[in-house]
């Protein structure tokens, strides 16, 4: 199976990112279960595949029957030698349309199971919230839906029909053994049992090997990677040659331990021969005694040689069969550990709230902290925003002020009755409503490595020209989009233009504001935006915003001063609340604040207007 | 220089013009490339010793396979089951001699005996197998390990220009996957090999035996050729489609997981699934359709072996009964075909094996090939053990690529201990000069000078011992803290290294991480802020101890209390170097005794503090500013989208996105 092994190879290159937890034992077998309920889907043709490779070891069981009835007619002397070959060419005929048929069908039940997987992986992952992606990170999601997955399919396409293959094989040939000779079948029997037991017992011991490798296989991976992407760190540092000795050590370590499992294959290739040899000495021994003694003829003889294929083939395979076996339940394991995680954030919707939003706002004793984590992320917050208020949120990194806006919009689970929109608890109103009435812009500015008009209109795709213009405008990005020789239709990200922090996040701000949102709130999103054009832009939203309730978070005292009212959030608390001219006369944080930056900001707008000139 | 020089603007220092497209294609390995063997053959050359012992034992082992069904076939069934047919024509390679020496030796009947020898055969057989295994193994591993660090150690000496321009994790997937794939064909192809051998060794018993039944077998091979061909024609084009639709998939993916966030408060959960779940449908068909063809390929190569018994039996059926064979050499034809017909099959399924490794092959080779690399002097001048830091630009010009030129006719020194500030808006070409003085690229003679030595007269390798350079990025490897200033170089102590840590006062924060300076960083070091991250990379080549430092200041904002601790660790540093910074704050720039005013390319403005706020030029307007915001001042500059300073703008998106390369490939079926 040469595409298996280069799925593992590519794997590998997997585990430099998300690191493999185990190869897989004999307990995960019971994870195989799992897989129950999308088989069950398939039972139809599932049945159909048995029914058809019970068949083809039945063609395969003939075929010594055919040779015998050949060499007997020989030894007897009247040969009949038609009959045999005719037969057996239609036994192949028969056979051959048979397993396309079953073995096609096998291969769609496994290929449609993964895409059942896969999709409902998709949907799973999608609904998750922080716990989960900060628990699974996308190097390791993506493992999965890979790397597991293709394991899955592995295990139904392979490993289950090997299976099969095994039981149906070994039971047809032993009946059409003894049904030809039964004394030298009851011989022959004893074997295989031991033959089994020790390929069993080989392969288990192999695991370690394989999972060793696949270790080795990652560190070389990591270790190229980290070293080509600092390659200028090591260049200048001129650690070229010690860099090159160290990879020289990783390398050897992994080929001695890729050499280390090949000896023990090569063991388990010496064994298993010698193990079956048991097999055909016997029916050359006692079989060739019973020939001579004339209760068996020269045909059975013959055709005893053929069953033993039949018998050892799959008998030796068993090792092989395990592995796959177990490796997919571990990959099962992997997948519905995921599978299994539940959202925290429940849409379970009421029908008594309101049907258009007002935006009015209330935060009522809020307490948070994130999992895992040991200290409070929000204490005891409480706030009331009327409808149309604008509110702005100031404090150092990680006092709070994010996860107060994330938990508006229900991407952190907030405790029962403690956010209340329109006077009607958040958990109330359907999630997608909630986030359409309450739009967050994050503070990351993410882009799609799709085009401007699909990133700014990412919620609706439909939207005509003249709501994203407006959008682009507010966001002071239609100047920038218009110097693009493809306009909206530029690509932007991985396969498109890179575009510079700051018009990244005014695109971002513009897929926030095309909504029009009942709540807008922004988090930090003018901190890669000078000064002059975030004063352009807040003008601008001001018009647009009126009577809405906007909320935003700044580090900047000039953009705060716009809000009606300014929050100073320390430690997950509220220290100071107040209008800006309340703030200032209190002589607190914020006065401080205000005392830095605007003698700050001054220098700011000044140094713009020369640099500007000195451009020009 | 002289005045000539200036009337006729000296020809653009810039590396030749090269295609770099032939890493991003996808090869294919559609020819059948028999030099690539050839090439592979010299890493081998080492073991051939092994590889020579190897052959040997596969053959003895293809022999000794070949001689089992004859045991069962000529010996036991003409010779001691049907004495009345033997003609003792058959050739047997004295099996029966042996048979019947065994019995007279020990005793027993033929029968027994026969079944001794068989057994010491497939004792001996499996015995020789194994070695033949394990000298293979040994043989190919070691080639293939020599060849990854071969490979790895041209990719350690490629110049910046190159990795401006080739994806990292194109290059790596070279050292890590197509040298496996390798690996696949090498030990597929001593599998075959074990195959082969026994495959021509059963013919010549065969023909030996009977020339017109042999016949009927070989036309089996044909049969089982065309099928081949056919299967991989058919297939070629679906299994490009389902690699495309993997990636898609997978690409799509990996970008909603990394804005999940932006994906869930947009309400798109539906309309993403649904174009998942078009990719998923696309893909699922693809498979689908590769299963059709696959399943009848493989159906008929297993079918392959029993029609050829149906053939034996009938033609063979007829010689017996004529008595040109004996019914044991029919048998044992019976016996063989299935060893016959095993590497056939197995052939048509190495094949895949064989042109992924024949693409891999050719990777590997090319990156090996790629003959970019720095200019090194061919008689290098041995730098004196202590320098006296005197660098000297002469009419420097210099371009990434023709046409576009970086730096114009730039000309300053710096006199040892001197320290220089380098100002100029994004884009003027700073950044330029650190990289040709860390000789990051290849630029003309008599350009630039070190204690009046021609740097090109140096082995980059001595330079950079000698110039420490710190980059904006610092490039954390995953190791402990310790390591990482370090950097495994031998010729720091642990000791050293924390005294380097404590001199630029990294060594405050680093006693208060987990476990000091043995705490665990990963490769991309969120655990550590960008202040943090810079006092590390002045500690990291302040522990190499460089005597001349050039430096590229941070721009990231950081909070004044920072700043303080990074412009004393900063002034610690470069105290009696002569130093080169690229400043971006004012502080550091007033730490400097001369500055140089850049600007797209041109020196402007030259000289102390003093004399160029009495110019009153571009400086004196750059220091009214403040320098307090390197990043408007960069937006301001224009280079909006693209950086012009640097040579491909992508670099450095490419190290942050945090999407490792590998994620990019696509998933091969």
């Amino acid at each position: 199976m040469p595409n298996g092994a280069h799925r593992q190879a590519q794997s590998a290159q997997y585990a430099g990112t998300a690191p493999r937890g185990k190869q897989g034992s004999f307990r995960d077998l019971g994870h195989l279960r799992r897989l129950f309920p999308y088989i069950r889907h398939y039972r139809g043709p599932l049945v159909i595949t048995i029914i058809g490779f019970f068949l083809i070891r039945f063609f395969d069981g003939t075929v010594p029957l055919f040779i015998k009835s050949a060499v007997d007619s020989i030894t007897e002397g009247e040969p009949s030698l038609m009959l045999p070959a005719l037969g057996i060419f239609a036994v192949v005929t028969c056979r051959y349309l048979l397993f396309v048929f079953s073995r096609r069908l096998m291969r769609r039940i496994s290929i449609a199971l993964s895409y059942d997987l896969r999709k409902r992986l998709y949907r799973h992952v999608q609904k998750q919230g922080p716990s989960f992606f900060n628990k699974y990170s996308t190097g390791d999601i993506m493992s999965r839906s890979i790397n597991d997955i293709n394991l899955v399919r592995r295990l139904v396409a392979f490993a289950w029909v090997t299976i099969m293959t095994f039981v149906f094989s070994v039971s047809i040939a032993l009946i059409f053994m003894y049904s030809l000779s039964p004394s030298l079948t009851l011989f022959v029997i004893p074997p295989l049992p031991v033959v089994a037991l020790v390929a069993f017992k080989m392969s288990r011991t192999l695991f370690p090997y394989v999972r060793e490798q696949q270790i080795a296989m990652g560190q070389v991976t990591s270790y190229v990677q980290e070293n080509l992407n600092g390659i200028r760190t090591i260049q200048a540092m001129s650690q070229e040659e010690v860099e090159i000795q160290r990879f020289s050590t990783v390398s050897t370590e992994y080929a001695d331990l890729v050499f280390r499992a090949t000896r023990f294959r090569a063991m388990m290739n010496v064994v298993m021969p010698l193990m079956t040899t048991a097999l055909p000495v016997i029916i050359i021994g006692y079989g060739g005694s019973l020939v001579i003694s004339g209760e068996i003829s020269v045909g059975t003889f013959t055709a005893f040689f053929s069953y033993l294929l039949m018998l050892t083939g799959p008998v030796r395979m068993i090792g092989m069969t395990l592995s796959n076996l177990t490796t997919g339940a571990a990959g099962t394991a992997r997948l519905f550990e995921v599978l299994d995680y539940e959202p925290e954030i429940r849409d379970q919707p009421k029908a008594n709230v309101p049907a258009s939003i007002e935006g009015h706002l209330q935060i009522k004793g809020l307490s948070y902290s994130y999992p895992g984590a040991n200290r409070s992320a929000l204490e005891n917050i409480s706030i009331d925003i009327e409808a149309g208020e604008t509110i702005a949120f100031l404090g150092r990194v990680g006092c709070g002020k994010s996860t107060i806006l994330k938990s508006l919009v229900r991407l952190i689970d907030t405790p029962e009755g403690t956010v209340l929109l329109d006077g009607h608890d958040i958990r109330d109103y359907p999630l997608g409503r909630l986030r359409q009435d309450v739009t967050l812009i994050l503070q990351d500015p993410f882009l799609f490595s799709d085009t401007l008009r699909l990133n700014v209109t990412y919620d609706d795709p439909s939207r005509m020209d003249e709501p994203i213009w407006t959008a682009t405008d507010a966001a002071s990005l239609s100047a920038s989009i218009r110097e693009f020789p493809m306009q909206l239709a530029t690509i932007v990200g991985e396969r498109g233009i890179t575009l510079s922090g700051g018009q990244k996040q005014r695109a971002t701000l513009a897929r926030g504001l095309i909504r029009k949102a009942a709540v807008l709130a922004m988090d930090d999103c003018f901190s890669s935006v000078d000064t002059e054009t975030e004063e352009e832009i807040l003008a601008g939203l001001k018009r647009l915003r009126k009577g809405k309730t906007t909320l935003l978070i700044s580090h900047r005292v000039s953009t705060a001063r716009h809000a009606d009212r300014i929050f100073i959030i320390d430690g997950g608390r509220i220290v100071e609340s107040g209008s800006h001219a309340e703030l200032l006369r209190k002589g607190g944080y914020y006065a401080d604040l205000e005392a830095i930056q605007s003698n700050q900001d001054q220098d700011r707008q000044r140094k713009a207007k020369l640099l500007h000139d000195l451009v020009e | 220089m002289s005045d000539q020089t200036y009337a006729t603007p000296v020809p653009q220092s810039s590396p030749p013009q090269r295609d770099y497209s032939a890493f991003d294609a996808d090869l294919t390995g559609q020819a059948f490339n028999f030099q690539l063997f050839a090439r592979l053959l010299r890493w081998l050359r080492p073991y051939r010793l092994t590889v020579a012992f190897s052959l040997l034992f596969i053959l003895l082992a293809a022999g000794l396979a070949v001689m089992l069904p004859v045991v069962t076939g000529l010996v036991v069934i003409d010779n001691i089951l049907r004495p009345e047919s033997v003609s003792g024509e058959e050739p047997d390679f004295g099996m029966t001699e042996l048979t019947y020496l065994i019995s007279d030796v020990s005793g027993y009947t033929p029968l027994i005996a026969a079944c001794i020898l068989y057994l010491a055969m497939v004792t001996a057989q499996a015995g020789i197998m194994y070695l033949h295994r394990i000298t293979l193994a040994s043989s190919v591993l070691k080639a293939l390990r020599d060849l990854r660090v071969d490979l790895f150690s041209t990719l350690e000496d490629k110049p910046s220009s190159f990795y401006d321009r080739v994806a990292v994790g194109r290059v790596m997937t070279r050292v890590t996957n197509d040298i496996e794939s390798l690996n696949e064909l090498l030990t597929g192809f001593g599998m075959l090999v074990g195959e082969f051998v026994p495959f021509f060794v059963a013919l010549f018993l065969m023909g030996a035996i009977s020339p017109s039944l042999t016949l009927i077998v070989l036309f089996a091979i044909p049969i089982a050729a065309v099928a081949t061909y056919f299967f991989r024609m058919a297939m070629r084009d679906i299994f490009r489609l389902i690699r495309n639709s993997v990636s898609a998939l997978n690409q799509y993916l990996q970008e909603n997981l990394i804005g999940i966030q932006v994906v869930q408060l947009s309400g798109r959960e539906g309309m993403n699934e649904e174009h998942y779940g078009r990719l998923n449908h696309d893909n699922r068909r693809f498979e689908f359709q590769a299963i059709n063809y696959e399943t009848l390929y493989h159906s008929f190569n297993e079918s392959l072996a029993s029609i050829a018994i149906g053939a034996i039996i009938w033609f063979g059926g007829g010689q017996v009964v004529q008595d040109e064979i004996t019914l044991g050499a029919m048998i044992l034809f019976i016996q063989l075909i299935t060893m016959m017909i095993m590497p056939i099959v197995g052939l048509g399924e190495q094949f895949n094996v064989l042109y992924r490794a024949m693409a891999s092959g050719e990777r590997i080779f090319q990156a090996i090939d790629w003959d970019e690399r720095l200019k090194e002097p061919e008689h290098p001048v041995e730098l004196p053990p202590r320098l006296r830091g005197e660098i000297e630009l002469r009419n420097v010009h210099f371009g990434y690529n023709k046409g576009e030129p970086v730096l114009k006719d730039v000309s300053f020194n710096i006199r040892p201990g001197e320290k220089l500030a380098i100002v100029g808006p994004t884009g003027s070409g700073k950044s330029t000069i650190i990289r040709l003085l860390a000789r990051f690229y290849d630029f003309d003679d008599d350009m630039i000078f070190l204690d009046g030595i021609d740097l090109n007269q140096i082995r980059s390798r001595d330079l950079r011992r000698r110039i420490g350079v710190v980059l904006q990025d610092f490039h954390i490897f995953s190791g402990t803290v310790r390591d990482n200033i370090m950097l495994n170089n031998p010729d720091i102590s642990p000791q050293q290294a924390e005294q380097a840590a404590r001199t630029v006062n990294a060594d405050g924060f680093i006693r208060q991480l987990a476990d000091g300076y043995d705490t665990h960083l990963a490769e991309r070091g969120q655990n550590l802020s960008q202040g943090q991250r810079q006092l590390l990379a002045f500690a990291r080549v302040l522990a190499a101890d460089p005597e001349i430092l050039v430096l590229d200041e941070a721009t990231a904002s950081i909070d004044t209390a920072t700043e303080l601790v990074i412009q004393d660790a900063l002034h610690k540093l470069t105290e009696g170097r002569s130093s080169i910074i690229i400043a971006h704050r004012l502080q550091t720039i007033q730490e400097c005794d001369r500055i140089l005013v850049l600007h797209h390319g041109v020196v402007r403005e030259f000289g102390t503090h003093e004399e160029l706020i009495k110019k009153q030029g571009i400086y004196y307007t750059l220091h009214e500013l403040q320098f307090q915001d390197g990043a408007i001042a960069a937006e301001l500059a224009g280079a909006d989208t693209e950086e012009a300073d640097s040579p491909v703008e992508q670099q450095a998106d490419d190290d942050d996105d945090g999407t490792p390369p590998s994620m990019r490939e696509p998933d091969s079926f």
